[in-house]
């Protein structure tokens, strides 16, 4: 029988032998597309991916196991993508972040986009949907782009999303519902 | 009619309210057309978002564990090296503050020049050498005429040339 996540975290906390790497292997993909989802720049998603699995080895021993071990290791990759973004690498983009994160000037900027065809004629095809939307969740905060990310791409509940950004369920249903008003005023919601 | 219902709408599309809350909502969005409108195109975006193709550019995995492996050795590597240096801080502590008071007190001293006077003062000294052979320097032209280089010091100044 395969092992839990979690029995594989107390061993790497015990130092064995091929836990670290049977880890890495099963998260490192979830781990590089979250941490994408928030910086949206490869080599920084990668760095902190990397970062968050060498935080996971150091401090296994601090898994208590009570929450998930996803959860858990999910709280400390959003923490390195935070981390790093404080730290400002990555500063041009971050300009950008520092607008959307004012809510106000980001719905001022999301009015100022076009807004989405009503003629069925002029329809975009579903690659272009798809990428258009993708290009929208950009224009949102790092809070709000992780919320997303982990709901709608991990099929994280509101609940596990704000012990992983360590914040209450009532903040991560605003973030969620701004995001959602946000997308919807710059792609449209039924097509 | 109440309230919007807002930041619930997303909780109720993914069945994540209590009954009695979810029953609130349900009697809402039977009276609010724009609450109808905002659950509809919610629940398109929330398809679309969970079906949209992974936009993150491709990564060779094999790479990312060899370079998080060098990552970790690393990491490792100075944490072993400062234990070894934990030593020294309060010896290298100490030097570097019996270096400062010395410095103070043999170079500068008490009521000594400050250091942009001492500076100013060396600087000085330096130019009035300078002067001083530029001042001489028929003497110093002529001195490869002297045999016996004892007669140097004796020598009067030069008289001053004059140009034909």
């Amino acid at each position: 029988m395969e092992q839990s996540d979690e029995a594989l975290c107390r061993d790497v906390a015990n130092r064995e032998p091929g836990a670290f790497d049977l880890l890495v292997e099963r998260y490192q993909e979830r781990a590089y597309r979250i941490a994408w989802s928030i910086v949206r720049d490869r080599e920084e998603a990668k760095d902190c991916a990397q970062e968050a699995f060498i935080r996971l080895h150091e401090g296994a021993g601090s898994f208590a196991g009570q929450a998930k071990f996803s959860t858990w290791f999910y709280r400390i990759l959003v923490n390195c993508c935070l981390d790093n973004r404080r730290r400002g690498r990555g500063w041009r983009r971050l300009l950008v972040w520092r607008d959307a994160e004012d809510e106000e000037s980001a719905g001022d900027l999301i009015e100022r986009q076009p807004a989405p065809p009503d003629d069925p004629g002029e329809r975009m095809d579903e690659d272009q949907q798809m990428s258009r939307i993708w290009k929208a969740v950009e224009t949102l905060s790092p809070q709000q782009r992780a919320a997303v990310t982990l709901q709608y791409r991990e099929g994280l509940a509101t609940k596990e999303i704000a012990s992983v950004l360590n914040t209450s369920e009532a903040t991560v249903r605003v973030h969620l519902h701004r995001a959602f008003a946000a997308l919807r005023r710059r792609v449209g919601g039924t097509r | 009619m109440t309230a919007h219902p807002a930041d619930r709408l997303l909780p109720y599309l993914r069945g994540e309210l209590a009954a009695a809350e979810r029953a609130a909502i349900d009697t809402h969005l039977a009276a609010c057309a724009e609450c109808r409108d905002t659950v509809r195109d919610f629940a398109a975006l929330a398809e679309r978002l969970a079906r949209a193709p992974e936009p993150a550019p491709p990564l060779h995995w094999g790479a990312f564990r060899a370079q998080l492996r060098d990552k970790l050795e690393r990491r490792q590597r100075p944490a072993a090296a400062g234990r070894r240096w934990s030593l020294w801080p309060v010896p290298a502590t100490l030097a570097a503050g019996l270096a400062a008071v010395l410095l103070y007190l043999g170079v500068l001293g008490p009521g000594g020049l400050t250091p942009v006077g001492k500076q100013a003062t060396l600087e000085g000294q330096v130019l009035d050498g300078r002067l001083d052979v530029v001042s001489q320097l028929d003497l110093v032209q002529n001195l490869d005429l002297f045999e016996d280089f004892d007669d140097i010091d004796r020598l009067d100044p030069p008289a001053p040339r004059h140009e034909s």
